[in-house]
């Protein structure tokens, strides 16, 4: 399928989304849409696959123009899309989601299971995507949640367009390399894929061509020979350092140590199992690992949002058994969490009640009980200049910031007062290029004033970039403590939970250890 | 795939190994102490409690020992409550709470029907706690149906209201009583389709929409009943036959109760297998799960889902309706002001317990039905050691302990209440 897209143009209201948007994608080409968050790449995708309608401009398949009512019409047509944020009935079997919306039936509107789980072993079988039709997604790893994604995107009536809509944000290394493989296996079979990401890597290890989009404009169409700063600042505008300077670590005494803590959800599963880690001053000791093995409950732990079962944690070498959030904040805790939206900031509030979140009560921004206004724009105005939190006053609600600006209001609340221990947890999770650098240089320097630093991030780019020590968790328990110049390879694959030694052991077979190896060596790249 | 061979699954807690309930085990352990105390200093050594299948075995009577039975009962749930005090493993508790809650229950009917005139009259009270049950059954298909779609129907007992009320009207207007069943359903219809499109097309908050169509239903059937009244015959009662099965209404037991019935009874019993079948084997049923699951993944396949949240919320005014009916026809009543009394709160709750499956509900429906009748029963028979007051309570107690001591956390569907607009993730 060829796919042209003319002057496509998006308005909300007086807020222009998408520009004037010109694009080509060739029959079986890899075709990357490169911009930063909220450079309007979603709006894009979302009026190709008919969730919204243009306001002006048209969609070109082999040459006719289209237009597509809903999401039906696009799947019609021969387009299929895996959505950032997957769209899975959890509680459904694999063979129900994507059977979803075409399913197949025995007459009279009845179901066939015999006939939705041959579909599904079908199209996995052709393209290589291993998949039991009768799990339950949300039981699934989400590797195994987006390959659903991908068989029921190919499982359309004649789909001849793949969209992947940021497809590798909650991948493995390993799990990333084996993506970028399916999509040069589909292309090399005649599949057009558009490609949305803001990773330069993986957008050089697969693309045909690059267009750069910025504040909804095609600024830059690239080869994907093209450098990483080449894309780097055609995304952000201006030029931009990918790397992070800093110091070796000078680390002193213990100022967080957890010991046996577990910590076990509803459902009876050991979320923590008995993990085991120590911060010191003056270092960032990065946590690494695929998501939701543990590092959420970790947070909330050391903040005090989740009682342990087990364990104790100690921050600066007090047991807080006990002590309350707002109790470890006052005593020196700082905590970036890594959902913005629900625990970060009120979007409701203004930026300048959310900078005094942690600090209301307290003078000068309380006097007897009521709020000095004064004193919190005043914070309110410091804060936004020695942060560079673009907003157009201190009254703006933060739900009208951008992700990256709404994560300075939080960086700059919890930097805001004397600190022993910062959690950051996600600190540039949906946060652009430029902000991204700017929170990094700030963590290094929090460092160098001797805070301990605690880092989760589920991207290895920014743990390599600040980490002085690397801790890896997987299943609730810490699997591997190295250096941070330990090769991508060995993290990844303790990040699955294979032994550094003894990989063989665990491992089925000694060829498949050896092809993970590779794989894991391929996302190095 | 060589990753997902190595991936290991996360530890999980043993359930094996046993694990002590405090509250629980001391509750459960007064509950067996109380009933062996009454069993022993309440109870006359020689009451007995006596057993009768009055329907169709009129001459069999059972006697059986007040003290000795119900000693056995609270011994058994004393014990269970014991254990739990001791630690059970996690995967026994469901059942031993289960075990004790029924021998509890079993030694307060005993116990209540010991009294010298009161028998119990095991047909007729089965066969009417499967009738008592239609309401609430009903009510919680057509709040499955709703919530399962993804939008709370509150309004269960403004669309009892409005069939009740109008099945008898169009029963009086037509003459013919299956004209008014139909002209409940209407009613029904007509009410939630106000809901479905003040809760799809105007996304209102759905649980004011539906406080507020109850009040609406109360307010307009009270008028209507008062204008009526001076009316002739616009307001009479109608009655409905009993459908006996020839010789299997004969059979003990399950003759009076199942062959022996009116057709509300077997309508709602096919509803149960009907709204199951199509909820879970059939197309429809999968995209409405999905609707109410997960919106936006169904839309994204194209499937249209406020317009199916309408058409389901629509066609769940059928059910609810056809509920209302009961309280008239099946019961051979006029209509009267505010007659459904709160069961349709009671469905909710009902549809909860039963976990949003057609057939949990009848389980739910069932034990609510029976409940009911009991306290009828030995409310009606004047015997009773336990005042009648109490014995309307019973069903709500009963609730209470089968929601918090078995059923646990119940999870509804996800995007329950949650109005949907194209585009949102």
């Amino acid at each position: 399928m060829r796919l042209e897209l003319k002057g496509l143009t998006k308005k909300f209201g007086s807020f222009t989304a998408d520009d004037d948007i010109d694009l080509v994608v060739e029959p079986g080409q890899i075709h990357a849409v490169l911009g930063e968050n909220g450079a309007g790449k979603s709006t894009l995708m979302n009026m190709l696959y008919g969730i919204l309608a243009p306001t002006s401009g048209e969609i070109l398949i082999d040459g006719e123009p289209v237009t597509f009512e809903g999401p039906g019409d696009a799947i019609a047509a021969g387009i299929g899309m895996v959505h950032q944020h997957f769209k899975l009935v959890g509680p459904f079997s694999v063979a129900d989601n994507v059977q979803l919306g075409r399913e197949h039936t025995q007459g009279l509107g009845v179901l066939s299971a015999k006939a939705a789980r041959k579909a599904v072993l079908d199209v996995s079988e052709e393209y290589g995507l291993k998949l039991d039709p009768d799990a339950i997604c949300e039981d699934l790893p989400v590797g195994v949640q987006q390959r659903v994604e991908i068989v029921k995107a190919l499982s359309g009536p004649k789909t001849e367009l793949l969209i992947l809509d940021e497809p590798t944000a909650v991948l493995t290394p390993a799990e990333i390399t084996e993506l970028l493989q399916i999509m040069r296996n589909l292309a090399a079979a005649g599949t057009s894929i558009l490609f949305i990401s803001h990773k330069l890597k993986e957008v050089q290890a697969v693309a045909d061509t690059v267009t750069v989009i910025r504040r909804g404009k095609v600024v830059a169409e690239l080869e994907p020979t093209a450098s990483e700063a080449e894309m780097a600042s055609a995304m952000v505008g201006r030029a931009v350092t990918l790397q992070v300077d800093k110091t070796p670590a000078e680390p002193g005494e213990a100022r967080l140590e957890i010991e046996g803590l577990t910590v076990v959800s509803d459902a009876g599963v050991k979320v923590l199992d008995g993990l085991e880690l120590t911060v010191h001053s003056g270092e960032i000791v990065g946590l690494a690992g695929v998501e939701g093995n543990g590092q959420t409950e970790l947070a909330r732990s050391i903040l005090g949002l989740i009682k342990p079962d087990e364990g104790r944690i100690a921050i600066d070498g007090k047991d807080v058994h006990g002590a309350s959030p707002a109790h470890r904040i006052a005593d020196g805790l700082g905590y970036i969490p890594e959902d913005r939206g629900r625990d970060g900031v009120i979007t409701e509030f203004s930026v300048a009640e959310n900078l005094v979140l942690n600090q209301y009560r307290d003078a000068p921004f309380a006097r007897r009980g009521a709020v000095n206004a004064g004193a919190v724009r005043k914070r309110a105005v410091d804060s936004i200049a020695e942060f560079d939190i673009r907003t157009q006053s201190p009254e703006e609600p933060v739900s009208a910031l951008s992700g990256g600006n709404a994560q300075k209001v939080i960086i700059a609340r919890e930097f805001s007062r004397p600190r022993r221990l910062l959690v950051a947890a996600q600190p540039t999770r949906g946060v652009d290029v430029g902000a991204s650098q700017f929170i990094h240089s700030r963590l290094v320097a929090e460092r160098d004033t001797g805070t301990g630093v605690l880092l989760i991030s589920s991207e290895l780019d920014e743990i390599y970039a600040l980490a002085d020590r690397i801790a890896v968790i997987y299943n609730g328990r810490i699997v591997g403590e190295v250096a941070p110049d330990t090769p991508r390879a060995v993290i990844g694959r303790l990040m699955v939970g294979a032994d550094i030694a003894g990989a063989d052991d665990t491992a089925p077979a000694p060829d498949d250890a050896d092809q993970t190896d590779e794989e894991a060596n391929g996302g190095d790249r | 795939m060589a990753v997902d061979t190595m991936t290991a699954s996360p530890a999980l807690v043993d359930e094996s190994v046993p694990v002590r309930y405090a509250k629980a085990g001391a509750v459960f352990a007064a509950l067996g102490l109380f009933v062996l105390i009454v069993a022993f200093a309440v109870v006359g050594g020689d009451d007995t409690t006596l057993v009768r299948f009055d329907r169709t075995l009129t001459d069999a009577e059972w006697a059986m020992p007040t003290t000795v039975v119900m000693a056995i009962l609270g011994a058994l749930t004393a014990a269970a409550g014991a254990w739990m005090l001791a630690g059970v493993p996690k995967r026994r508790f469901k059942l031993v709470s289960a075990i004790a809650v029924t021998a509890f229950v079993f030694s307060l009917l005993i116990w209540a029907y010991s009294q010298p005139g009161t028998v119990f009259r095991a047909e007729s009270i089965l066969a009417g706690a499967l009738f008592l049950s239609l309401p609430y059954l009903f009510g919680a298909l057509s709040g499955v149906v709703c919530e399962r779609s993804g939008v709370i129907n509150i309004g269960i007992e403004g669309q009892f209201l409005m069939g009740a009320f109008t099945g008898v009207l169009v029963a009086n207007i037509t003459g013919n009583v299956y004209a008014g069943m139909v002209g409940a359903m209407v009613a029904g219809l007509l009410s939630t389709m106000l809901l479905a499109l003040l809760a799809t097309k105007y996304q209102v908050n759905q649980v004011v929409v539906g406080v507020i169509l109850n009040l609406l239903a109360l307010g307009f059937t009270s008028f209507m009943y008062d204008q009526l009244k001076k009316a002739e015959g616009l307001n009479s009662a109608f009655s409905i036959p009993t459908i006996s099965w020839g010789p299997l209404a004969d059979i003990p037991v399950i003759g009076p109760v199942l062959f022996n019935q009116k057709i509300f009874v077997y309508i709602g019993l096919v509803l149960v297998a009907v709204v199951w079948f199509l909820l879970y084997r059939t197309r429809w049923g999968l995209r409405t799960r999905a609707v109410g699951e997960h919106p936006a993944a169904a839309d994204s396949m194209g499937v249209n889902v406020n317009r199916l949240r309408y058409w389901n919320v629509t066609l769940a005014g059928l059910i609810s309706g056809f509920g209302g009916a009961w309280f008239t026809i099946a019961n051979s009543l006029a209509f009267s002001k505010n007659m459904t009394a709160g069961l349709g709160f009671v469905a909710l709750a009902v549809m909860i317990v039963g976990r949003w499956n057609p057939l949990g509900v009848l389980a739910g429906a069932l034990i609510f039905g029976f409940t009911t009748q009991v306290a009828r029963d030995l409310d009606a028979s004047g015997g009773s050691v336990v005042p009648g007051e109490f014995l309307q309570m019973l069903p709500y107690a009963v609730t209470l302990v089968v929601v918090a001591g078995l059923i646990g956390k119940a999870k509804a569907p996800a995007a329950d209440g949650v109005p949907y607009n194209p585009g949102d993730k």
